[in-house]
Order: C-alpha cells, then structure tokens, then sequence
C-alpha cells in the first residue's frame, strides 16, 4: 500500500517558486496496475520521483507500506562511468541480493550483448533503458514506478517487460506515468489524470482516458 | 535498528568497491595508485627540503619532518577539495533511497583515508630502513591520521552540503584550502613562534592533530603539547552540524 498525503511540490527558478504539485491524495494498492495520464509538464515525472523517494515533497507525505523500486526511465540508478555488470553488482550489493544470480539475470534480460562489459556512458538511450529495467527487476520490487519508458522501448523489449510484469501480476503494484493513453490501455486495469497539479483516479480505465483527451 | 545499521554498512561497503572502479579502474597500475599519488607528492616535496637542507630546530631530519607534514595535510586537503563534487559526481545513485549522502561521502573519504595511511605506511618503514628511524609511537600517528580524517570529513560534509545551495564552494575550495595551508600547523611547530602567536596558534584545531602525529614519530626529540579533548569538540561540533546540513540539503535537491 503506498498513501500520498497532501503532497505539494514548487521548484525554485530564478522567477521564483513554480508549484507543480497542488494538493495530491491518492492510494495505490497491492497488485493495482493504475496508469497516470498527464500532458507534458504535468508534473508526471515529479510525482512518481516523490513516490520513489528521490526527491522530497514541499509539503505532504509519502506512506510506504510495500517496497518500491526508483522511478524506471532515462536517467538516474545507475553509474555511467563503470560497466553494466559492475552495476549489477553494486545494485545486488545495496540491495542485499545474492551477486552472481543478479548479475547472470541482468546480462540475460538486458540483452546488451558485449556492452554489457562495457562502461554505460558508452550505451543508447536504449540499452541504458533496458539495463534500468533489468537491475529493477532483479531487486524484485513490489511496487514498480515506470515513467513512460518501456513505450518508447522497441517493441520486441517492451514485449518482454510486458510478460515480466504480468507474471508478478500478483504482488507487484504497476504505477506507470504517460502521456499517451495508447501506453496506459496497454499496461494498466485503472487510470488517473494528473492536470493543474492535481491527481483525480477513476475506476474505468476509458472513462479516464476520455477525461484525459478533453484537458 | 540493527537492520538498517547492517544495511548502511551494506551500502558503504558498495561505494567503496565502485569508487575504487571510478577513479583507479582496473588497468594499469590501478589501484596502487591509491597511494602511490600521496607518496609521489609527498616524497618530492621531502626530497626537494632534504636537498635544500636548511637545519631543523631539534635536529630533526628535514626529509622525516616534510613528509610527516605533508602527508596528513594532502588528506585534510585532497578530502575538503574534493567535497564540493561528492554529491554531483554520485547524484544518480540516490534514486536507490538506502542510499544517504552520508554514505556517498562517507565511503569517499574513507577511501581517501586508507590511501593516505598506505603512503603513510610505506613512508615509515622507508625512514626505518634507510634512516634507522623507527616511529617512537606509530599508535600516537595513527590516532592523529585518525582525528585528522574525522574532522576533514565533518568539514566536508559542510562543503558538499553548500555545494547544493551555491557554486562558490566548488569555486573556491581549492583558493581556500591553498591560502589556509600556512595556518594549518603542517610546516611548522608551535615553539618556534613567539608566546603572542602560539596562543593564536593553538586555536587552530589541525595544530593540536600535527602536533600528536609529530609526537608519535619523533617522540621527545621536539617539544610537543596537544589538547585532544579541544580537537574532539571540533570533530563533534563539524560532524553534527555537517550531518544537519546534508540532510536539509538532501530535502532540496534537484535530481
């Protein structure tokens, strides 16, 4: 169970504090699949980087009852300057998993083939894709954030994401932020619709997709 | 509570094996040259007074005494120069959220510390054989590298946290560290100022730390009064308010 109580998030610019998130309440429960439709700017990205704990919210709390993995997307979780092996093991290692088996898992669902043993800067947008999914997975998370990025994968990788995150069906929890409705029909059972900062769920995933194409 | 100290130790352990990859990899000399970068400098700087030769008060070898000098000032400043970069250079790893600031640099300046005390090492038992000198209290020196790594590190907990805030610590560190290198007690002792200015100096918390690693090596040969209890407040008083500071910093920063 992840709780959001009252979050508000402003960054600060040289033109002052720009509020992105408005007051958010939400629950998300165990094994829920729940897309979150948002325009670009949004604040899409901001939400789940507050749900991951990455960044911290202005006011408002984050309640944790399950694991969650970081926010899946381009950026951040691993190091460029070293290989994507040697990631897998620092990731094994502050996660306390066993270093072998995480290591062997991620070479195999990355399919990066020799880029595996090379530095990361050296990868696509891409393969860096892959390899952030794949080290999510090994940890096994039970609440996976994922922010628009198994969409822009090839469609052969995002089919493999998809198969992977059916079959924790069960006890994973699926947050996955688009702006593509397409995206969330794909992956998820239930929709949000995050406007003008604030989030607002619906239980029918077409109702929330019509919602999202009047905003 | 033990889990989450068994988790952080967890965590430190894995810095540590990625810094060492980051800045050493594994070509070449590698990981030697964790320590061999201190020795180098402070070895040519040993050499170059040793062949400058001017007499020692106390008699004491120029070269010994450059290089006791030198060695744990390269830590205090090779570990406050490089906080300003702590966080940048490692800010993709916080989206793991077990992983704290606190442990980044943590496992930085213990890396940097065990290099140090390597070339420490090696230097020792170099005066032992080829100068017959042997530490009076190896103990004493390793104590002083100790509270010199331990306050180093609670200011760059200060550093790395303005960092955050402000590019003038990234700007000025090194102009800092550069001007403030005659005020630190590293190439000079306290009995050889007049009163007025030791009781100046002795204000100065890194004087009382040179002083005891002064001690440990060269024993009575050279008067030598520290107040560890004083260095200790300093070392609390950094940490403390440094670990405040990195934990406000971490609420604001943008990843």
């Amino acid at each position: 169970m992840i709780r959001l109580h009252g979050l508000h998030k402003a960054y600060k610019t040289h033109l002052g504090p720009r509020p992105v998130l408005r007051g958010i309440d939400a629950t998300f429960r165990p094994g829920e699949k729940v897309g979150i439709l948002g325009r670009n700017g949004a604040g899409k990205t901001t939400l789940l980087r507050l749900i991951a704990g990455v960044e911290y919210p202005t006011s408002g709390k984050v309640e944790r009852q399950m694991s969650v993995s970081w926010p899946l997307g381009f950026a951040g979780a691993m190091h460029y300057s070293i290989t994507g092996a040697d990631n897998a093991r620092f990731i094994a290692r502050i996660y306390g998993k066993p270093i072998q088996e995480t290591v062997d898992f991620v070479e195999d669902f990355s399919e990066l083939g020799e880029y595996y043993r090379l530095p990361v800067r050296t990868y696509s947008s891409g393969m860096i894709m892959r390899l952030g999914f794949a080290l999510s997975l090994a940890v096994d998370f039970e609440c996976y954030l994922v922010d628009e990025v198994i969409a822009v994968g090839d469609s052969r990788f995002g089919e493999r994401c998809r198969k992977a995150l059916a079959e924790r069906q069960e006890r994973s929890t699926l947050l996955l932020v688009s702006h593509q409705a397409e995206t969330v029909r794909a992956f998820c059972t239930t929709a949000a619709v995050l406007n003008d900062g604030r989030l607002t769920r619906y239980d029918d995933l077409d109702q929330a997709i019509a919602v999202y194409q009047t905003v | 509570m033990g889990d989450a100290l068994a988790c952080q130790l967890r965590v430190i352990g894995a810095l540590l094996l990625r810094e060492l990859n980051t800045r050493f990899g594994r070509d070449n000399l590698g990981y030697l040259w964790l320590f061999v970068e201190p020795a180098l400098l402070g070895g040519a700087l040993g050499t170059l007074h040793y062949f400058i030769a001017h007499a020692m008060p106390g008699g004491l070898n120029p070269f010994e005494f450059w290089v006791i000098a030198y060695i744990p000032f390269y830590l205090l400043r090779g570990v406050i120069n490089r906080a300003p970069f702590g966080i940048p250079s490692n800010q993709s790893l916080l989206y793991h959220r077990n992983v704290t600031i606190l442990d980044i640099l943590l496992a930085r300046n213990l890396l940097e510390g065990a290099a140090v005390l390597g070339a420490l090492v090696v230097f020792l038992v170099f005066f032992g054989i080829a100068f017959g000198h042997w530490p009076t209290d190896p103990f004493k020196m390793l104590f002083g590298m100790v509270l010199m790594l331990l306050l180093s590190h609670g200011v760059s907990l200060l550093v790395s946290a303005g960092a955050v805030y402000t590019e003038l610590f990234e700007r000025l560190v090194h102009l800092v560290t550069y001007l403030s290198m005659p005020l630190l007690g590293a190439f000079w002792m306290v009995f050889w100022l007049p009163y007025d200015a030791q009781r100046l100096a002795l204000w100065i918390p890194s004087v009382h730390i040179f002083k005891l690693i002064r001690d440990g090596h060269f024993g009575g040969a050279v008067p030598t009064t520290y107040d560890i209890g004083y260095v200790c407040a300093w070392i609390a008083g950094t940490n403390l308010l440094g670990m405040a500071a990195i934990r406000r910093a971490r609420r604001d920063l943008v990843l």
